[in-house]
């Protein structure tokens, strides 16, 4: 009786705590907002290697390339404008998330430093805002 | 050396933990919950679809940008990985139809949920709302009819198993189910935008190539671009969700909010891409019919050819086990519903169809006319 009355308890706790921290979540699991936004958002992304040079992910490199390695949420062609379909927060966590993932993968790139997105957000019908997002630097020499 | 036990301490009977514990424990009929675990294991192949085409072709989630929960989330090695998806799909399969079912129902849940926290990226609302169904499903005895194993057992001569059980896994999916509308509509009545109409006139602004080139006449293309259109749809859409949230809870309500839900649902699937939400959210509207079976009497002619093939389309579409067929010799039909009020001619024909899951959608509205009502009576009560 004590077990049903604590997963009850705590499923409810816990559904409730989850409906509640979707509101200031990037991802909002079991927060169940559905169609939460109309933004879009369009992003310029580089490789800045040791060097300073600015390279766009457009172009493949060492073997690699950025729409094969980031397929999902819509982040396999960033420079496209596109709907944020789980709401900005969320895209711009999978974006910074797919960032350092690229650079933790491509091992047999050595020049590249960090990856950077330049990216274009509009939060509804808002204005345009830019906001910048690097991986973490690369230690090539492993 | 003698020891007495101590009787477990009993809650005084009017406390309201007494009552939440009687809640808990109250045996209902566990026939929705064998219902939606028929219909919720086609949902999961269609959920498993994607990832299984994607693995036949050499690639797995991890062969791409993916973002794991935690570090120590433990990841199978690659053919393992997919010889896992392949159990589930055969754990679906059982669990539809009802071989080992509570093993089967387990599996299902156990491999969806592990596969689904492999990675943020995985988790998406539809995909929560189905781990949640599993979850219940695999908790609840389920498997005790619309099964195999229950066919085994006759076939056998073993006693059938009892088809009630206590009732907090269903209400519990019942709390879930209903949490996923209020959730929603919730957090679009609070963003000023959406409840403004600015979000989903946006988006059809947005989209207004593709609105164009669609089979929409050019009229509901132009009443689908007009802002004010979206003022009023905008408020509407929050209403109707925050309604089904609300009206499933109450008798008097939930006829209509099952069918509000149904449009509703129908409504989105056509318009947005929502990977098995649709089809599960329709099926777990079987949760909501009164948890007890066989309490309502259907009372055929059997000299009656029209009435004998209704026996036979109740026989057939009774999925929820609401009727208990009776014959007799002339006479119209006659439903005596649960609570003794009697029904009879066409109106009873409407009463049964709006009783049976694929016909309800279509004879609830009936049942809604003025004239459906004054033919109701009580028990005893003449034609």
């Amino acid at each position: 009786m004590w077990a049903r009355r604590v997963v009850v308890v705590v499923v409810v706790v816990a559904q409730v705590a989850f409906v509640v921290r979707a509101y200031h979540a990037p991802h909002k699991e079991f927060g169940f907002q559905m169609f939460p936004e109309s933004s879009t958002w369009q992003a310029e992304i580089v490789r800045v290697t040791y060097d300073g040079r600015r390279i766009p992910i457009s172009d493949p490199w060492d073997g690699y390339q950025w729409s094969q390695m980031v397929r999902s949420r819509g982040l396999a062609r960033a420079s496209v404008r596109h709907h944020a379909d789980a709401g900005l927060d969320n895209q711009l966590a999978f974006l910074d998330a797919a960032l350092d993932y690229v650079a933790d993968h491509t091992p047999r790139d050595t020049e590249t430093r960090y990856l950077e997105a330049v990216v274009t957000t509009w939060h509804n019908t808002d204005e345009p805002e830019t906001v910048v997002f690097r991986s973490h630097d690369r230690d090539v020499a492993g | 050396m003698s020891a007495t036990v101590a009787p477990p301490r009993a809650e005084p009977a009017s406390s309201p933990i007494a009552a939440f514990d009687v809640l808990l424990g109250r045996p209902v009929s566990m026939r929705a919950m064998a219902l939606l675990r028929v219909l919720v294991g086609p949902v999961v192949l269609l959920h498993l679809r994607p990832i299984l085409d994607a693995a036949r072709h050499g690639r797995i989630y991890r062969d791409a940008f993916y973002e794991p929960y935690a570090a120590w989330y433990p990841e199978l090695p690659r053919g393992i990985y997919v010889a896992m998806l392949w159990i589930a799909v055969v754990a679906a399969l059982a669990m539809t139809i009802g071989l080992l079912t509570r093993v089967a129902t387990v599996t299902v849940f156990v491999i969806v949920t592990y596969n689904v926290f492999l990675s943020t990226t995985n988790l998406h609302n539809n995909r929560a709302y189905l781990m949640i169904v599993l979850a219940a499903l695999a908790v609840a005895p389920c498997g005790r009819e619309l099964s195999i194993d229950a066919w085994s057992r006759r076939v056998r001569g073993r006693p059938p198993l009892p088809t009630s059980s206590p009732g907090w896994p269903l209400w519990l999916l019942r709390f879930e189910a209903a949490t996923v509308y209020a959730a929603s509509g919730l957090s679009k009545l609070l963003d000023p935008d959406w409840f403004s109409g600015t979000v989903t006139w946006h988006r059809v602004v947005l989209v207004r190539d593709r609105v164009d080139a669609s089979l929409l006449p050019s009229w509901a293309v132009d009443v689908l671009a007009d802002r004010s259109f979206h003022t009023v749809a905008a408020k509407l859409i929050i209403a109707t969700e925050l309604f089904i949230a609300a009206g499933l809870w109450s008798r008097r309500t939930r006829f209509a909010a099952v069918w509000v839900a149904i449009c509703f649902h129908v409504a989105i699937e056509l318009s947005a891409e929502v990977q098995v939400f649709s089809f599960l959210a329709i099926a777990a509207l079987a949760i909501w019919a009164v948890p007890s079976t066989r309490d309502r009497v259907l009372v055929l002619d059997v000299d009656a050819v029209a009435q004998r093939r209704l026996g036979a389309v109740v026989r057939n579409l009774d999925w929820l086990a609401r009727f208990r067929i009776e014959w007799r010799p002339g006479g119209p039909v006659t439903v005596v519903d649960r609570d003794g009020t009697v029904v009879e001619g066409g109106w009873a024909v409407c009463r049964v169809l709006s009783r049976l899951p694929l016909t309800a959608w279509f004879a609830l509205p009936v049942g809604l006319l003025p004239r459906a009502r004054d033919r109701v009576m009580p028990v005893g009560g003449a034609a």
